[in-house]
């Protein structure tokens, strides 16, 4: 196999309105991309409503998520403790640069050369494969769609399906220029050329990374889903199985479990269960297991007692293919590891609002994506608190010009005099912008694609003044 | 202080003083019915069929090894690696021309590569999903899950549970027991991808087909 372009992308936190454009830009991977969600939640919603008990199931996890949340030190106490009596060798890193050195840490020891890895949220967080290209190590992404976006050298679009902005003919010249393989767009064949090519990558790894879908405190057992099988062989094939977990996956107890595969599975692929679900009990005889605890920003959230439910998150990607803005910009536009509304909650408490205030501004509040959270958390609600953080608190929504354009509009909301004073501002400036020469920062933004609005000839107030009298209703 | 320490006081800061709760109840997702076993075998094969999977509903063992070994002559296989448990045996030994090795323990993966087939035996089939839970105590019965392009599962009529709630009730304990190692996997189908364009693709790293044999009345 040839060896893989690994272009780093640095991900300097959310700078949603600049990136948004370069989205735009890309009329067909966006409109493929747009069309697959809309398609995807349409289904996932049609089987949500016939289960009659959906209302009761997503109640349910969303209480369970919130005793685990509450009683998180707790819980990860417990789950150390039953990981290490699995045979596990248990790390704790307080942010991605110490997860990394844990990583780098096993490497040397195993002396690793090539790793195999499973799908991981936590890793993207982490940029896993730069760290470990940057000590010689070549690690390859197994997912297919993880696959195709390594390959590309890009970064995933969506949650669950990473390169849902890649067509089959992207595919087919993809595998053509980096794989050396013959043009071809059919799926089948587009297929079994990456399971030729990733089968030989298995058996040679001398390691292998998965994420977690959920850790599970009583018994010390992590949970893994999945449908292509990569996570089963990246797991069970090399000697040594790393897995990365934010602090948030762990639950109570295995007996809660079934709740969520009933959940994440009709959510995430409108499957009744996906067609793998690995219950990992330590390390097995003659292999390494270990887990690394990640909290990168996570504890952060704990702090504000109303933004907690994001924690609950299990990562199925409903929220992103519900959402109009998601569809129209793709994931990439969001600027970090999580795009979508969840994307949108979360990123500014691991990143920073100054970083990523502007994200929970991407959202036009429609709501659809509180409706179809699987775990119920009350996304539009956590998007307005957080907006009113990002302006409360350092962050690029609360930069000088905008403080000024809110005193201004403060002031003029004071009087009528100063509003009709303002107001007419205001409607002369829109009859002159169609003359400027360019349309200069926000303004040219919003022009680019839209007219300005036609100011008519007079206004209501004036209006009213002469024709009023007519509507006026009689005395008595 | 160590970086376990530094989170967990981070943790403990932020969540403030809080009250005693007991957990949450667990909920029962579905609710339970007494279906008879006939019934939750068609049900079985219906679901296993919709994800692109095949059951083989055979009333006795006699059946089953009949249908395996046809199985393999129209497959081609000749040699296939088996799970050390006695239903798989029963149904992988005596098929002429085919020639059966025990999963060995810890294999290096390049040995079961060229196989072409793995024979799994199965402690629970689930009826509402078409799924079968199948224990793996060794790395090399966890490989034998996912390496081999066809994947064959056995299990008597008496380990069909209606769905996985139902089931979990048994699963629960086995997974809470302090010597249990390796993997418990459920498998619904063989393995799939929609990553290109959504279109449905099996076989893209695991198993491209899984037959399940389900034996007796």
């Amino acid at each position: 196999m040839k060896a893989v372009h690994s272009q780093h992308v640095s991900l300097q936190g959310a700078a949603f309105w600049k990136a948004e454009n370069k989205g735009l830009a890309e009329p067909r991977g966006s409109k493929a991309l747009g069309e697959s969600a809309e398609r995807s939640s349409k289904h996932n919603r049609q089987i949500a409503m016939a289960i009659p008990y959906w209302e009761q199931w997503r109640e349910a996890a969303h209480q369970i998520k919130r005793y685990a949340i509450d009683h998180l030190d707790d819980l990860l106490v417990q789950f150390e403790k039953n990981l290490i009596a699995r045979g596990c060798t248990v790390l704790w890193a307080k942010d991605a640069a110490e997860a990394n050195q844990h990583l780098l840490n096993i490497v040397k020891e195993h002396n690793v050369k090539t790793v195999v890895k499973s799908k991981s949220m936590v890793s993207e967080e982490m940029e896993v494969n730069h760290v470990l290209a940057s000590v010689g190590v070549k690690a390859l992404e197994t997912d297919l769609g993880e696959f195709l976006v390594q390959l590309a050298g890009q970064r995933p679009t969506h949650i669950v399906t990473p390169a849902l902005h890649l067509s089959a003919s992207d595919v087919g010249r993809l595998f053509a220029e980096k794989l050396g393989e013959p043009y071809t767009a059919e799926h089948e064949k587009l297929t079994d050329i990456a399971r030729r090519h990733l089968r030989q990558e298995y058996l040679r790894a001398d390691m292998g990374i998965s994420g977690c879908n959920f850790g599970l405190a009583d018994t010390g057992a992590i949970c893994i889903v999945e449908n292509e099988g990569n996570a089963g062989l990246s797991i069970s094939a090399p000697p040594v199985h790393v897995a990365l977990i934010g602090i948030e996956k762990v639950i109570p107890s295995i007996e809660y479990l079934p709740q969520f595969l009933n959940l994440l599975g009709r959510s995430g692929t409108g499957q009744k269960l996906t067609t793998y679900t690995h219950i990992v009990h330590g390390a097995t005889p003659g292999r390494k297991f270990y887990v690394i605890l990640i909290d990168n920003g996570r504890s952060n959230v704990l702090k504000d007692p109303a933004a907690r439910t994001a924690l609950f998150c299990i990562r199925c990607g409903a929220c992103l293919n519900a959402c109009p803005v998601y569809r129209r910009v793709g994931g990439w536009a969001y600027g970090w590891v999580y795009p979508g509304p969840i994307g949108s909650i979360l990123t500014p408490h691991l990143v920073g609002f100054d970083k990523a205030g502007k994200l929970p501004f991407a959202s036009s509040l429609c709501g659809a994506c509180g409706e179809v959270c699987p775990v119920k958390i009350d996304i539009p609600h956590q998007l307005v608190h957080l907006r009113h953080r990002a302006v409360n608190t350092r962050s690029p929504v609360r930069s000088p010009l905008e403080r000024l354009i809110w005193n201004a509009w403060a002031w003029a909301m004071r009087g009528p005099l100063r509003y009709q004073l303002t107001m007419g501002f205001v409607r002369l400036g829109v009859r002159l912008a169609k003359f400027l020469p360019f349309h200069p920062a926000q303004l040219g933004a919003w022009t680019r694609g839209r007219e300005l609005p036609l100011v008519p000839s007079t206004t209501f107030r004036s209006w009213w003044r002469r024709h009023g009298k007519r509507f006026e209703q009689p005395a008595g | 202080m160590n970086s376990r320490d530094i989170i967990l006081q981070r943790i403990r800061e932020n969540l403030g003083p809080r009250k005693e709760e007991a957990p949450p109840p667990v909920p029962t997702v579905w609710p339970r019915s007494s279906v008879d076993r006939a019934t939750l075998a068609r049900r079985f094969a219906e679901e296993l069929q919709a994800v692109h999977g095949q059951a083989v509903l055979c009333p006795s063992w006699d059946a089953a090894c009949q249908d395996f070994q046809r199985l393999v002559r129209d497959s081609g296989w000749q040699q296939g690696v088996v799970m050390d448990r006695p239903e798989a045996w029963r149904l992988a030994s005596g098929v002429s021309g085919f020639q059966a090795f025990q999963v060995s323990e810890n294999p290096p993966p390049r040995d079961m590569e060229p196989v072409p087939v793995s024979i799994l035996a199965a402690d629970w089939l689930l009826a509402d999903t078409g799924s079968a839970v199948v224990i793996c105590n060794q790395p090399g019965e966890r490989l034998a899950c996912y390496l081999p392009p066809a994947c064959v599962i056995v299990a008597t009529a008496d380990k069909l549970r209606e769905h996985l709630p139902a089931a979990w009730e048994e699963i629960v304990p086995l997974a809470r027991q302090p010597e249990r190692r390796g993997e418990f996997v459920i498998i619904t189908g063989p393995s799939r991808t929609a990553d290109i364009e959504k279109i449905l693709i099996l076989g893209v790293h695991g198993p491209k087909r899984l037959i399940v044999y389900v034996v007796g009345e």
